[in-house]
């Protein structure tokens, strides 16, 4: 058995080191296309969603947000309420929002949008908002008069749905907003940010000093957002929570991800539609190659069984080529990613509504591809080589 | 070399191959096609034999060699080596038993183009599980034996007609066959190569003990062998003991 399988080696090797080299080449680049393709697209599509959550998380919700009981229209007690949730082990900030409907106003354009208050020292220890002023600067604690659009509001700042905007509004401008309650305030607006994610964008922050004016309430919060140290392990805070008495509704942030959902599980279906497709042609391109090789060696396939050589010899050393090519390909596929189509994404990420995306190149993903081709190649490569020696030995060596 | 003929039988002397009424019917689309009927002969019952197999173009010389040899399976009838019908054999037997006890000769050389003259001689040898320096021993062997000893690295198209035949001679002979088929071996080669190759095979089966048989279409190559055994359109015509 161990003699078969270094005849089947020596024979392979001597069909890819002295067969020809362009066509080798070529064959091996193809499959190496093939692999970056499937890697390409799965680890786009991830990229895609890993973009979105990102943007959820960092702009939005932060990791875990508490809302108020049911029937409640705001959580009370809010300032107790984030000492407590301050002081779990994990937590890296807290910060309770006040959100109120409001109509706003600039020159001849005006809109509806949310208005939400915050306390930006707490804030930025959950969003990262602040690092994303594209125009003027960020609020603070003692403002009052002030208030912080996101693009989509302000226009002229390569929002998406700019007709929707107020048309251009700069730093230093004054605004006129109408807060649901009836109450009508003139801001100067201090600033812009423009974090490309649609949803963030068209927020509207005002200091929690501010609102206090406007609501005419204290220490009452419409969502307390809480970001943790890691992601993933939302649960186990949530846990904590309920365990430190925590009444009010806790969810986790993939409860608002619910558009992401669907986004993910049509990616996942378009990238598997695809990777499909990419191993298909992989595999038909492999089936030809081989096929081609065998038909061209048929008589040298013939001359091998009437020199006495076992057909499983043969069939092994197809197999042994096959994995050959797919495995210098996967290799110079993985050389060509890492190498080349990663760093050229890392240093020009593709612009899309929900954010710059780059590749997002997942071990497993790359596992998974690669495993799925070699399946692939050897059962193309497999299948015309047993068609070769399935031909009687005079049919190999003088047939038509 | 176990050479069933050395063992006599209860009923006399034993012969290294027996055929016993041997058809081969080719089936083309609703046609029969009878290219051998009911042959029958022995080769080998005194001594080792040097035979050729002769006729005229269709006359079943080849379609028979490929019986003989295991290259092609036919319809009907016995091929007895050792006592033993061995068609009843498996696919893996036959290999088994084609790669230890036969050679082949082609006409067209039949080398392996990726491999070099060395490689392509050894080739069988490495197939039947022998060592590395066992199989360059015997390529050694066989070289010396063909007469051939240069350009063993260079591969079968950077070598003349003469010298890949030779090497597919010193193929064959690698692991020490009973019986060497040559089909047609000197019809690609000018006169000089191809006397050499006959007187060759000559030397082989005298010194050696190697029995050879042999598809030729030449006249003048009955010079060199013991015996002719005649085809006609299939069937055996006449047997011509030299």
């Amino acid at each position: 058995m161990l003699s078969d399988h270094k005849l089947a080696l020596f024979l392979a090797q001597k069909s890819i080191t002295k067969g020809n080299k362009g066509t080798l080449g070529l064959t091996i680049f193809i499959m190496s296309l093939v692999f970056v393709n499937s890697v390409f697209v799965s680890s786009l599509f991830l990229g895609l969603t890993n973009t979105i959550n990102d943007q959820i998380i960092n702009t939005v919700y932060g990791t875990v947000v508490i809302e108020p009981k049911k029937d409640e229209k705001f959580i009370d007690d809010v300032y107790s309420l984030k000492q407590k949730i301050s002081r779990v082990p994990g937590v890296k900030g807290v910060s309770a929002q006040y959100i109120m409907g409001s109509v706003m106003s600039y020159k001849d354009k005006s809109g509806a949008w949310s208005v939400y208050s915050i306390n930006p020292d707490d804030e930025i220890t959950v969003t990262t908002t602040h690092n994303f002023i594209i125009d003027g600067e960020y609020l603070s604690k003692l403002d009052e008069n002030d208030i912080l659009l996101g693009k989509e509001i302000a226009g002229g700042y390569g929002g998406d749905d700019e007709s929707r905007s107020l048309g251009g509004v700069k730093t230093g401008d004054s605004i006129d907003v109408l807060f649901n309650n009836g109450i009508k305030r003139t801001y100067r607006v201090k600033g812009i940010f423009g974090v490309n994610f649609q949803r963030s964008d068209n927020i509207a922050y005002i200091s929690q000093k501010e609102m206090t004016s406007v609501t005419g309430m204290e220490d009452k919060a419409s969502q307390i957002l809480i970001r943790t140290e890691d992601v993933g392990n939302e649960g186990q805070f949530i846990k904590q929570f309920l365990e430190l008495g925590i009444n009010e509704k806790i969810k986790p942030w993939q409860d608002y991800a619910s558009m992401v959902k669907e986004i993910t599980q049509s990616f996942d279906i378009i990238s598997m539609l695809i990777s499909g497709i990419g191993l298909f042609v992989a595999g038909v391109t492999i089936f030809i190659i081989i096929y081609m090789n065998t038909i061209s060696k048929r008589r040298q396939i013939g001359i091998s069984r009437a020199v006495g050589i076992k057909e499983s010899v043969i069939i092994n050393s197809y197999f042994i080529q096959a994995l050959f090519i797919v495995m210098s390909g996967i290799i110079m596929g993985l050389l060509i990613v890492f190498y080349i189509v990663a760093p050229w994404f890392i240093a020009h990420p593709l612009d899309f509504p929900m954010g710059s995306v780059s590749l997002l190149i997942l071990p497993e993903s790359v596992f998974i591809n690669a495993t799925s081709l070699i399946i692939a190649a050897l059962a193309a490569g497999l299948i015309p080589s047993m068609m070769a020696v399935r031909e009687t030995i005079i049919e190999s060596m003088w047939g038509d | 070399m176990a050479k069933e003929y050395l063992d006599p039988d209860e009923t006399g002397k034993q012969a290294l191959l027996k055929i016993l009424n041997l058809c081969r019917t080719y089936i083309m689309g609703e046609m029969r096609v009878p290219a051998l009927q009911n042959v029958s002969f022995d080769i080998g019952r005194k001594y080792p034999e040097f035979v050729a197999i002769m006729g005229k173009s269709g006359s079943g010389k080849s379609t028979l060699l490929h019986q003989l040899g295991f290259l092609d399976t036919p319809t009907s009838g016995e091929i007895i080596i050792g006592g033993k019908n061995v068609l009843k054999m498996s696919e893996t037997q036959k290999a088994r038993f084609r790669l230890e006890r036969f050679g082949y000769v082609f006409q067209e050389y039949a080398l392996l183009p990726e491999l070099t003259a060395l490689e392509n001689i050894y080739l069988p040898a490495m197939a039947l599980g022998r060592k590395k320096d066992e199989y360059f021993k015997a390529a050694r062997e066989v070289l010396g034996q063909v007469g051939l000893g240069e350009r063993l690295d260079h591969r079968p198209r950077e070598m003349s007609g003469g010298e890949q035949q030779r090497v597919a001679i010193a193929r064959a002979l690698i692991n020490k066959p009973d019986i060497l088929f040559a089909d047609e071996p000197a019809a690609n080669l000018d006169s000089i190569s191809s006397k050499q190759v006959l007187e060759l095979f000559r030397k082989l089966n005298r010194e050696m003990g190697l029995t050879v048989l042999m598809v030729t279409h030449e006249p003048e190559d009955r010079n060199y062998v013991d015996r002719v055994i005649w085809l006609k359109d299939g069937e055996l015509d006449k047997m011509e003991e030299k």
